[in-house]
């Protein structure tokens, strides 16, 4: 008989010990029917699919059973095992839900070869640009495609190469700008050290575009190995002549070199990231004139986010209309989305353009830790808004999520939980775009620090009704005259959360409580007598000795020296600590 | 290295991206790192040669599954491509003996996410 291996697992997180039970069960069935040398039962940590009973998947076929009853134990052996037939009543057909194109060779290839990334079907989109198609031909192909930035605005990416390659002038600049800073988003990072030739070819595609001999990577010092592993790229690529002089017999020159962000989230923006390279402080101009017009040293540039150009070699390759064929109308091809925050698989996800929020928390993340109620997505980083679980159901496109008062963004996504309190969010995103404001306009260097101090003030319990007005205020100038992206949209955390959570914000100003407990102003911990089995254990945590009392008499907590570290709410095994 | 010509690159075998048919791949990127990669990686090296265990060990980038790193890729003849995840040093040398050895899947450790 034909090796079969079946992989078996509990989907249900509750019940942790059934696993054993189907175990035993399984292979008490393979004994008796003796199968157990051509058939590998494993139990293992995670199948993919999450709430749906016992799940088992049997290979070579990929057959996948969910929902098993101890019953239907001996069937599966019986007829799919010993006779090859689908049990149809049982079969889950699973689709997967993501798509990889940009992450197709993360982890799959060497990134520090060369080979590799040909055997993969690399550089053959570069052979087709210079040898059959002409520039024009390239932008038409990414008109065609629906290639918008990846880097969160969404601009059309053929708009951009085609205003550069309009452009009359001997030098311009193709610039890929890895200054990933949002909290939370590690997309780029994660292409640039798992196939940094994609994004390579990408520049050199852009480059002959164009009409641009150089290039130059923009990356942030604080990727040491991404950096590396792009250095190396370069040099093997310059060593194969997919740089430099007459690229692969054309007549086409391009060079590449890298340049290191000192860690300012402002230079992410590209005029500020222009000035950087050119060695001045990393500050934005206004705009227009805009880079493609007079970029880097004055000269027609283009600046393009990692992912997108990790994007072109295989829409090149396969076609613009091929690219077209995923997505919605206005958002084509696919995402990648770093997943974090409550969510029970974090990492990254590439999903098409269009799928639901829902899909992606749920189908891919395996939905929230501990299965704690969703309350909301934030998107986009401190530049985007949060989205509340009732329109968890959204199509994920460049338009549903800023008519939802957030934004797409480079693909940051975190999960919150009824245990996250809103207003410490909008505390955090602020606080991080204070920190990160260069302080060259007025209203992002001063109208950050003030809705930064409105918000502490609302935290402490010391807000007013009027402080709400004021925020929108505030917000809304920001949002109307600062200079750069960063400043205009600093101040969408706090537009969204307000916007959505206002009763959380009332809750805080006027009932001067913080429902998910996270502002320690106002909460304040307690021992329920009658739960309290007077086991003493949060009296010898506690580390400012704030809970008094004695084995016998309970014990009980001293508000004045409490400093609401949470410690003994976690340690009480019995639940008599509560937070109020 | 010599230039690369146009047939050099359309001519190119896929195969060879997964030289030979057995593997292990080891998730090398920052994530993978942070999580001890760079340990399971040389275990795996220094284990394989002292026990005699032949088999092409090579770094690859991230997955994707940040939340189970280390990841180990592992591909047998005859067993079908597995994904390990929380790699340490000892299930690693687990690895080697049970999986590459002996042919038998690893308990509790394979991530069927995709």
């Amino acid at each position: 008989m034909q090796k079969k291996i079946i992989y078996l697992r509990d989907t249900d997180s509750a019940q942790q010990d059934r696993i054993n039970d189907f175990y035993t069960l399984f292979s008490n069935e393979l004994r008796d029917a003796n199968l157990q040398e051509p058939v590998q039962l494993v139990k293992i940590a995670d199948i993919g699919l999450y709430e749906k009973g016992i799940t088992v998947k049997i290979l070579p076929e990929n057959i996948v059973y969910s929902g098993i009853k101890n019953t239907d134990v001996k069937r599966i052996v019986e007829e799919t095992i010993k006779g090859n037939k689908i049990i149809k009543e049982l079969l889950y057909e699973k689709k997967s839900k993501q798509m990889r194109a940009v992450l197709k060779n993360c982890g799959y290839i060497d990134p520090e070869s060369l080979e590799d990334y040909i055997a993969a079907g690399g550089y053959k989109a570069l052979i087709k640009v210079l040898l059959e198609m002409k520039p024009e031909n390239v932008v038409e192909e990414l008109k065609k495609s629906g290639l918008r930035g990846r880097g969160g605005a969404g601009y059309p990416t053929w708009m951009k190469w085609n205003f550069a390659r309009g452009m009359n002038s001997p030098e311009k600049y193709v610039i890929c700008n890895g200054d990933e800073g949002d909290p939370g988003a590690y997309m780029d990072r994660s292409v640039l050290e798992g196939d940094p030739h994609s994004v390579l070819e990408g520049m050199i595609i852009a480059g002959y575009t164009i009409g641009s001999s150089k290039g130059y990577f923009y990356i942030r010092a604080e990727y040491p190995l991404a950096v590396e592993r792009v250095q190396k790229a370069i040099d093997q690529a310059v060593s194969a002549g997919l740089l430099g002089n007459n690229i692969l017999g054309s007549n086409f020159n391009f060079e590449l070199e890298i340049r290191l962000g000192a860690g300012a989230f402002v230079c992410g923006e590209e005029t500020a990231l222009i000035a950087s390279i050119e060695g001045k402080r990393g500050t934005p101009h206004p705009r227009p004139p805009y880079p493609s017009v007079k970029g880097l040293w004055g000269k027609p540039t283009i600046i393009n986010n990692v992912e997108t150009l990790a994007n072109i070699p295989k829409l090149i390759a396969g076609g613009g209309a091929k690219f077209a064929s995923v997505g919605t109308e206005k958002s084509k091809g696919t995402k990648v989305f770093a997943l974090t925050g409550k969510v029970k698989n974090s990492g990254l996800v590439e999903v098409p353009m269009g799928i639901t929020l829902r899909e992606i928390i749920f189908d891919i993340g395996g939905g929230i830790l501990n299965n704690r109620a969703i309350k909301a997505v934030q998107t986009g980083g401190p530049s985007g808004g949060v989205i509340p679980q009732e329109f968890l159901d959204t199509p994920v496109d460049y338009e549903n999520l800023s008519k939802l008062g957030s934004i797409m963004g480079s693909g940051g996504m975190i999960a919150i939980d009824e245990t996250d309190c809103l207003v410490d969010l909008a505390k955090f995103y602020l606080k991080f775009c204070v920190d990160e404001s260069c302080g060259k306009c007025a209203p992002c260097r001063l109208g950050g620090y003030q809705l930064l101090r409105i918000l502490e003030k609302i935290s402490e319990g010391n807000g007013e009704l009027e402080d709400l007005n004021k925020l929108k205020k505030i917000s809304y100038a920001m949002q109307k005259a600062s200079l750069c992206g960063l400043g205009q949209s600093a101040s969408n955390p706090v537009f969204s959360t307000i916007r959505y959570f206002e009763d959380e914000y009332k809750k805080h100003i006027v009932e001067k409580k913080c429902q998910a407990g996270k502002c320690k102003a106002l909460i304040y911990f307690k021992i329920h007598p009658q739960k309290c089995k007077k086991c003493g254990l949060c009296m010898k945590n506690c580390p400012s000795s704030a809970i008094l009392g004695s084995r016998e008499a309970g014990y009980v907590i001293d508000p004045q020296k409490c400093i609401k570290c949470g410690v003994c709410f976690d340690v009480c095994k019995f639940k008599a600590v509560m937070k109020e | 290295m010599k230039k690369l010509t146009k047939e050099d690159i359309m001519n190119v075998d896929p195969l060879k991206k997964d030289l030979g048919k057995s593997w292990i791949k080891v998730g090398m990127s920052t994530c993978g790192v942070a999580a001890g990669a760079d340990e399971v990686y040389s275990t795996l090296i220094e284990e394989s040669k002292k026990r005699n265990i032949e088999i092409d060990i090579r770094k690859c980038g991230c997955q994707g599954a940040c939340s189970v790193e280390p990841l180990v890729e592992v591909n047998v003849e005859g067993l079908p491509k597995v994904l390990y995840g929380r790699v340490t040093k000892d299930v690693a040398i687990t690895i080697l003996e049970r999986h590459v050895r002996n042919k038998k899947l690893l308990h509790d450790y394979i991530f069927e996410i995709n």
